[in-house]
């Protein structure tokens, strides 16, 4: 407790201790303008990119070229910018630009990077790397560390070790020639794979394997196998690729095997069959680079695989194949195995089943390597799977289907101890028959209700559907269910938790150059934002589909399948164009945001993956900049021109008019209500001078609350004349730093509010208070209550609470602050009443619905 | 449509690929080509009704494929479409008989609107 005391002691005394102002506060505003300005233009490129690399239109690499040139040089300018404005302190953060400026020039020029991983262990990789670790290993990645789902530990060699070991051996010539065409193809094919197998393995890359097998001994003991997998940077993607590349099973955990099984899986990407097969995908030699997977091996009592949609195209039953021993013979069709069929109900139901003779297995060798031997004698009277494994396997299937939003093609385990494991999944090509039925339903919507039209602003089109969940917080989205539709008031950053499964998102305000519209692009979520009352039309729990296309939106009720799954036809085809994918991979470097939550530790210089994060990091440390500044308002206000605002309520305010804040451009004396020409301002004031919020009779403190009062503040306590002489306001036309402190609690609201609502952002700070802990927890609590019911992002830490809003429109912004200068008013004396846990929550209530007695 | 004939000369794969896929949804026959030198030879034994190529290339460019089309078959539309879109390109273009000139990128269902309006005549 005396921790926190003494931080907040520190904390008020910074705030009115010396101002380290080196430049003054008016040209910091400057600068934060040409930030703002800066940002959103470059915010503006990265929506263009994304909308002209988003299938719709013709591009080539000029334009591609011309638009990143522009965008760097935009980014560059606001980092230049932002520079001046803290002072150079952040100067990793050109680190960052010119690492990831690398990333894309590498990609656009189709240079070799000059610094990447050649191992990379699977808790290192994410979702969207399968250029770096391939397709297959990607995917098993993303289910291991996102969905949590029991995949064997393991380690990836990248794509760029590939690069390697064919640059090592001299190979990458063979490579063009193949591309440029040969007289007798596989003559020269076997000869390239001979080189491969005969192939060094480059010293790095051996060193680097070494260690990343002897961290799996380390953890599994000296005599543990591995798998080495084929995960070719297209497998798994749009095209199976299924069994064209080798998979050497059951190598002894040493790095020279482990090599040795890596050659092997490296030359099958040049197998006559796989070449042929890539060449009928409109692949070339070379285009796609081999990546493999290195995972320990399973001991797998019985394996099989899942179609997460029945080969006839019944999107609602599943199939599942097994047999006993490793999943090599029913993957291969060697044997005769089980078949389940199951509906995919939230309880699955198991529809049919039919034994396999089953009379063949493959099993794993003490020594190294797999055999096929005969199965035990009665094998083909019983089930290999008992009942609830598959439901089990079924409830897998269909958890991970719904994530990778298509049909899919799994592999699976079920080692001795009764444990599942998941080997592999990739897209399941859906028979073409089955698309076309698909498309002959549409219309159907036309018969349907339409519960909103020719409301909001498109942001990424495309169908979605599913149960209506309304978020009015961030919290709350740690019950959003999977596949649902979200309905929001405000648009937010935050919601990139939940992109891989949202259907679609509506809100009821937002912009198309937010960072949430430009995640929605990236993710390919139906989105339409500013409908200003789909929180209103839209029930929590309805069923509705969204339709968001040139036309504008729709959104119909209930479950309009027959659209989605046109929609859903249409987006896949031009995604089949590896040279689209290509070239749409640039994107992942500049649109995605990671940085989402500026109170985690990655919201670092280091942490940018993206200038999409460049952005984001510099305009959240803009703003923080902005507010420390301005918190040395009272200094400010000695040494500029301080205007006393004449209110009808004594609230002490000065105002330092750094322009257009107040009419005429006044320096001296004071100014009324009506001469406030700062927008933000304004509205705060106006919300404070709404009747009955601001408590004239003074609440009165028990002897424990003066107590600590008396305890913690003597700074400001002998300072305390009715409440004057701290109330600073900087403010210009569009901006106000406000700092307030009644009594004993200190306030600020730090405001931009422009007609773009892409500037705007809203910053609200309370801290302190003259009552016990207990009390003072309870405030923070009413007023996290009341801010969350806002939408704002919130952190608290003791009786410190931040509250972060941005991206709104000017409207709905000014409405906000009135609320806020209400809620300040409201504040003051509140912890005094606040006797029990039970009142937090009525008076929180009371607040939002505007009863401001006590 | 299914007899009616595209042709689309880019030497970016990605425009021919993308242009393809689009336009045989739509039930045209598309063929693609890298540069002009083999798009022209095949146009000496094949009519296209509409020619889809872009300006600027290495060895032929567009301006020639357009001369050379409109002398063989003078009633087939040519549609430019170009990185480099300037004024200059363009009023040679429209003197040449071109149908139509595109900046890049270019839209695809305005492209595709563009060869409908080109048929239609």
């Amino acid at each position: 407790m005396r921790k926190v005391f003494s931080r907040i002691i520190s904390f008020l005394r910074r705030s009115k201790g010396p101002a380290p102002e080196a430049t003054p506060f008016a040209t910091a505003f400057k600068y934060f303008k040409e930030v703002l300005e800066n940002n959103n233009r470059a915010l503006e490129i990265i929506a263009d990119f994304g909308d002209k690399l988003g299938g719709e239109y013709l591009f080539d690499i000029n334009y591609i070229k011309s638009a990143y040139s522009d965008l760097a040089g935009t980014v560059y300018g606001s980092i230049q910018d932002f520079d001046l404005l803290t002072q150079n302190r952040y100067p990793r953060l050109r680190g960052a630009f010119s690492r990831i400026d690398e990333h894309i020039k590498t990609l656009i020029y189709d240079v070799t990077p000059s610094r990447a991983e050649m191992v990379l262990d699977y808790k290192d990789i994410t979702w969207n790397m399968f250029r770096e670790v391939g397709g297959k290993n990607a995917a098993l990645a993303e289910m291991k560390n996102y969905l949590k789902l029991n995949v064997p530990d393991a380690f990836a060699v990248t794509t760029h070790a590939f690069d390697e070991f064919m640059k090592h051996n001299g190979l990458q010539d063979e490579i063009e020639r193949l591309r440029a065409g040969v007289d007798d193809e596989d003559e020269a094919l076997a000869r390239l794979r001979g080189s491969i197998l005969g192939g060094e393995i480059p010293p790095d890359l051996a060193t680097a394997l070494e260690s990343a097998v002897e961290r799996i001994r380390e953890t599994f003991g000296r005599d543990c196998f591995l798998a080495v997998r084929s995960s070719a940077e297209e497998e798994d993607g749009d095209f199976s690729f299924a069994g064209q590349f080798d998979t050497v099973l059951n190598v002894p955990a040493a790095g020279r095997e482990v090599g040795e099984a890596y050659k092997k899986v490296l030359g099958s990407l040049f197998s006559v069959n796989a070449v042929a097969y890539q060449k009928m995908h409109g692949y070339r030699p070379g285009d796609n680079k081999m990546a493999a997977g290195c995972l320990v091996m399973v001991d797998a009592a019985k394996s099989g695989v899942i179609y997460s949609v029945a080969p006839n195209g019944d999107k609602d039953v599943l199939v599942i194949n097994a047999a006993w021993g490793l999943g090599t013979s029913v993957v291969e069709g060697q044997t005769d195995a089980d078949m389940y069929m199951v509906k995919k109900d939230a309880e699955p139901v198991i529809v049919g089943r039919r034994y396999g003779k089953k009379d063949s297995m493959v099993v794993a060798r003490e020594t190294g390597g797999v055999e096929k031997v005969e199965a035990p004698e009665d094998s083909g009277e019983v089930s290999c799977l008992p009942d609830d494994e598959v439901r089990a396997l079924a409830g897998l299937a269909a958890h991970i289907e719904k994530h990778f939003r298509r049909p899919q093609d799994i592999e699976w385990a079920i080692d001795k101890s009764g444990k599942i494991y998941i080997l592999q999944s990739r897209p399941l090509r859906v028979s073409e028959a089955a698309e076309k039925t698909a498309v002959v339903r549409e219309g159907a919507a036309g018969a349907r209700a339409v519960l909103m039209q020719d409301k909001g602003v498109v942001v990424q089109k495309g169908v979605g559907g599913g149960r209506v969940f309304v978020a009015r917080h961030p919290g709350e989205l740690d019950k959003f269910p999977k596949g649902s539709v979200l309905v929001a008031k405000y648009d937010s950053s935050n919601f990139v938790r939940i992109m891989p499964y949202v259907s679609a998102i509506i809100t009821d305000t937002g912009t198309p150059t937010s960072h949430m519209a430009s995640l929605c692009r990236e993710f390919r979520v139906p989105t339409v934002v500013n409908t200003g009352e789909a929180t209103t039309l839209l029930q929590h729990g309805q069923e509705v589909t969204l339709k968001a296309d040139d036309d504008g939106a729709v959104v119909y009720d209930g479950i309009a399948k027959e659209l989605i799954e046109q929609a859903v036809g249409n987006s896949m085809k031009m995604e089949e164009l590896f040279e689209f994918r290509k070239r749409r991979y640039v994107l992942r470097y500049i649109s995605i945001l990671n940085l989402v939550d500026p109170l985690l530790d990655d919201f670092t210089p280091e942490g940018c993956k993206t200038m999409h994060d460049i952005l984001r990091f510099i305009h959240e440390k803009s703003v923080g900049e902005l507010v420390d500044r301005a918190r040395y308002g009272s200094d400010m206000a000695k040494r500029h021109m301080a205007i006393r605002l004449d209110l009808p309520i004594p609230t002490g305010i000065v105002v330092v008019d750094i322009g257009g804040g107040l009419a005429g451009g006044r320096k001296s004396g004071s100014a009324k209500r009506e001469d406030i020409t700062s927008v933000p301002l304004s509205a705060i004031i106006g919300g404070m001078l709404h009747p009955g919020v601001w408590q004239s009779h003074a609440v009165s403190l028990n002897a424990n609350d003066f107590l600590s009062s008396m305890m913690r503040m003597p700074d400001i306590t002998t300072d305390g004349k009715d409440y004057a002489g701290y109330n600073v306001a900087v403010a210009s036309g569009e901006y106000v730093n406000l700092s307030i402190r009644f009594g004993y609690h200190f306030n600020m609201l730090d405001c931009y509010c422009s007609e773009n609502a892409r500037n705007n952002h809203v910053y609200f700070r309370f801290v302190g208070g003259a009552t016990d802990m207990v009390k003072r927890s309870r405030r923070i609590e009413l007023i996290g209550t009341v801010l969350r019911e806002y939408g704002f992002n919130i952190v608290t830490k003791g009786d410190l609470i931040i509250g972060r809003l941005a991206n709104i429109s000017r409207g709905d912004l000014e409405r906000l602050l009135d609320k806020l200068g209400r809620l300040v008013a409201y504040t003051r004396q509140l912890d005094a009443v606040l006797n029990d846990d039970a009142s937090v929550e009525e008076y929180a209530k009371n607040f939002i619905e505007g009863r401001y007695t006590f | 449509m299914a007899d009616q004939k595209i042709m689309v000369i880019d030497d970016e794969k990605i425009v021919g690929d993308m242009a393809r896929l689009a336009l045989e949804q739509d039930g045209f026959n598309v063929e693609t080509f890298l540069n002009a030198e083999p798009a022209l030879e095949r146009l000496k034994n094949e009519r296209f009704d509409v020619v889809v190529t872009d300006l600027k290339m290495k060895g032929i460019d567009g301006m020639e494929v357009l001369r050379t089309v409109k002398r063989l078959y003078p009633e087939t539309k040519v549609i430019m479409i170009t990185a480099f879109a300037n004024l200059d390109a363009a009023i040679e273009a429209l003197r040449g008989d071109v149908h139509d000139f595109f900046p890049k990128p270019v839209k695809i269902k305005e492209l595709k609107a563009s060869i409908q309006r080109a048929l239609a005549k």
